[in-house]
């Protein structure tokens, strides 16, 4: 099986669970104190994808929430394999952060492989996001998940399909 | 146009068009360059897709190239260069710096000590220069891990750890190295081009070396030196050199860099390792004879400090216990000591001292003055050679008071009493007899007295009127002195001596010498009978006295005479 490791970060506003869908998905390798001191913590996840032959390595990059990407988030992105998107779906403005966030991140670095994550489903009757919304933000990411931190709804699913699209990404880029 | 040119016309007519336009662009120099450059930039790109067939083609062609544009207008380049090159020969010659300020100091710091002179010998035999030496032998620390660490994505190429380094997921800690590296050259520098080289954490040192496509990043223990950093350069242009592109375009798959680890297991080998504590304890030779020579000459300087130490200590001691002498200083000067201070005549000399001390005369110098010691040994000394001293007396001066001890008698004592008082130090004079002494004193002045009563009874003459018939005056003096004489004989004798008479006979020269001589001797055995007579029982010699046929024949009553002589013996002597 080939080892494959791939950089993938974690982005979206304040407060929308980052964290907490990392925390979901993987053994904390730092603390979360690195995130309010340098605004990035790294973790790692390996996933097996039988049907590609790989093993996927994925270094998680938590980067701090912040309604203004700087320099230094900006620069955290580099050399990203993917992009986890993350919106909280009891706040709809943060949909329209991640969805600016994706249009300077293609700018900057490229098009990769994105995966949206709209949070606090458990929460789902204090949402705010109509399926019309949800619709037309299927456009602008690869895959959408209606996910919970709190229950893991959905979140291993995200990943793995991210993980996937990661891997089919660099499969084609070798070829 | 003949029929065959109609023909072709008719059969080929379209491609004929196609084959002369092709001709045409074959034989057209500028128009096959325009088709060039038009598929030039495309072709490259996938040539270069494709392998590395063109990059090798280019090489040489181009590093020619490169290199002539440089000789003929090496201004361009060189300004061209300048940004990169200021920089560069800056952090060298910076670098350069450090490395040889941490030699300096370290050499300095290791030249003065036992171990340092070992290690100089040492690099001197090995002909390696003695900083580098010293770096060598100093510097104790260990590479423990190495992460080679894309520098276009963070992502880890390859890792390698020694086997007592612990750590849990290297692409973490690889990120995670990226993620503060980008922290703090957007934070700290300003045009971005500043990058993390180094950290410090407790007993680890973190040192980056950046490269064009990864940074080599280590984990060292211990203090490591400057020039590890060169080496750990070297490893990764070793690195670049072998996996460069593969690197340049790295997106996770490791198999795509095969064998990296081997090249970073050389970092692992960077190490300097405490001595074994065997071959700490065991000491060379030379260095043992050089610590013995100087231990030995050190302990001879103690020693010989301790025993001048001694024989100062034992010598003024001698010179202060010493009556008449006053010591106020003693040092040595050199390899002999020097004395100053006072010395009364009557005290011995300080070279006497100080051989009583065995210390000889080269060893000894003094310096005194002069005066009179107050000490009673002194004074009872010089009391002694003032007065002289009789038979069996001895001074003594206590609390000013001079006692004179012995038979001393009268007539001494008051020649004593009459001058003490010019002797400085004494106020009294005490005169101490025991009984036998003052016997002895008695006996003494008895046997003057007798002395004098025999002085004074010896040579008396006594006359006759004829023959041996003393005159009447003669006659009552010789009864006197016979009666004398027998009190001082009965005198003596108590003291164990007795006198001897001789009684010596005198006759003018009338007459002639035969008849003289007879006379003289009857005058003498007159007086003897005399003296025996009256009770005298000691022996009597009688003698005549010597006449001459020369003399003159003239009538002298004065030498009609007998003369008594007496002489103290021993009575002892004479038994």
């Amino acid at each position: 099986m080939t080892m494959i490791t791939s950089k993938v970060c974690i982005v979206g506003d304040f407060a929308v669970g980052k964290t907490s869908v990392v925390e979901r998905f993987v053994n904390n390798q730092f603390s979360e104190k690195y995130l309010t001191t340098i605004g990035v913590k790294v973790d790692t996840k390996e996933i097996d994808l039988p049907h590609s032959g790989v093993q996927l390595k994925l270094i998680l990059w938590d980067v701090a929430g912040s309604d203004q990407f700087g320099e230094t988030e900006f620069a955290y992105l580099r050399g990203a394999s993917g992009h986890i998107f993350v919106a909280d779906g009891t706040r709809p403005a943060t949909l329209g952060t991640v969805q600016k966030l994706g249009v300077r991140i293609d700018e900057r670095y490229g098009r990769k492989p994105s995966v949206l994550l709209i949070n606090k489903h458990d929460l789902s009757d204090a949402w705010d996001v109509t399926e019309q919304i949800i619709e037309e933000l299927k456009t602008d990411f690869d895959a959408l998940f209606l996910t919970s931190a709190k229950t893991g709804a959905d979140v291993e699913n995200a990943l793995t399909r991210l993980a996937e699209l990661i891997i089919d990404q660099t499969l084609a880029d070798q070829q | 146009m003949t029929d065959l040119d109609k023909l072709k016309d008719l059969l080929f007519g379209a491609e004929k068009q196609v084959l002369d336009s092709i001709s045409e662009r074959v034989e057209s120099r500028e128009l096959r360059s325009a088709d060039v450059a038009d598929i030039l930039p495309e072709a490259i790109r996938t040539s270069h897709r494709n392998g590395r067939d063109l990059g090798d083609a280019l090489r040489e062609p181009v590093g020619e190239c490169l290199q002539q544009a440089i000789r003929d207008d090496p201004k361009t380049y060189s300004d061209a260069l300048y940004p990169v090159m200021g920089p560069a020969i800056r952090k060298s010659i910076m670098h350069a710096l450090r490395t040889f300020t941490q030699q300096i100091n370290e050499a300095v710091e290791q030249s003065l000590t036992p171990k340092g002179l070992q290690w100089r010998l040492q690099a001197w035999r090995a002909g390696v220069p003695f900083g580098d030496f010293v770096m060598q032998k100093t510097l104790l620390y260990r590479v423990e891990q190495a992460y080679l660490i894309s520098r276009e994505n963070g992502l880890l190429v390859g890792h390698a750890q020694h086997e007592v380094a612990r750590i849990k997921d290297s692409d973490a800690v690889s990120a995670m190295f990226t993620a503060i590296q980008d922290f703090v050259k957007e934070s700290f520098s300003p045009d971005r081009t500043g990058r993390l080289e180094t950290a410090d954490m407790g007993e680890f040192t973190l040192w980056a070396v950046h490269g064009p496509h990864a940074l080599l990043v280590c984990v060292i223990r211990g203090v490591p030196p400057r020039s590890l950093r060169t080496e750990l350069s070297a490893i990764l242009e070793r690195i670049h050199f072998r996996y460069g592109d593969a690197i340049r375009i790295y997106s996770g798959e490791t198999a795509t860099v095969p064998d990296v680890e081997e090249e970073l297991a050389a970092c692992l080998r960077l190490e300097a390792k405490q001595q074994e504590a065997a071959s700490q304890k065991r000491v060379s030779l030379p260095l043992l004879a050089i610590l013995l020579l100087i231990a030995g000459a050190i302990g001879y300087f103690l020693v010989s400090a301790w025993l001048q130490g001694q024989k100062l200590d034992q010598l003024t001691a001698a010179l202060e216990n010493t009556p008449g002498l006053y010591v106020t200083d003693v040092r040595m000067d050199g390899q002999r000591f020097l004395v100053r201070g006072m010395r009364d005549p009557l005290a011995p000399t300080v070279a006497a001292v100080a051989a009583a001390n065995g210390l000889t005369d080269d060893e000894i110098a003094a310096d005194m003055q002069a005066f009179h010691s107050l000490d009673p040994t002194l004074i009872a000394e010089r009391a002694a050679l003032r007065f002289g001293s009789p038979d069996g007396i001895s001074f003594v001066v206590e609390d000013s008071r001079l006692i004179v001890s012995g038979p001393a008698s009268a007539d001494w004592q008051n020649e004593v009493m009459a001058s003490y008082n010019a002797l400085s130090g004494i106020e009294s004079v005490e005169f101490r007899m025991t009984p036998e002494e003052q016997a002895a004193v008695a006996r003494v002045v008895e046997l003057r007295g007798l002395a004098e009563d025999v002085r004074q009874l010896n040579g008396r003459a006594f006359f006759f009127a004829s023959g041996a018939i003393l005159t009447e005056k003669s006659a009552r003096e010789l009864n006197e002195m016979t009666s004398q004489l027998n009190t001082t004989a009965a005198a003596l004798a108590k003291f164990g001596k007795g006198l001897s008479v001789s009684v010596t006979g005198f006759a003018d020269p009338v007459g002639g010498v035969e008849v003289n001589s007879a006379i003289a001797m009857r005058r003498a055995e007159a007086i003897a009978a005399v003296l025996v007579d009256q009770g005298w029982g000691g022996t009597i010699v009688t003698l005549e006295s010597p006449l001459n046929e020369t003399d003159s024949p003239i009538i002298d009553p004065g030498m009609r005479r007998a003369v008594v002589e007496l002489q103290s013996i021993d009575l002892e002597t004479t038994q």
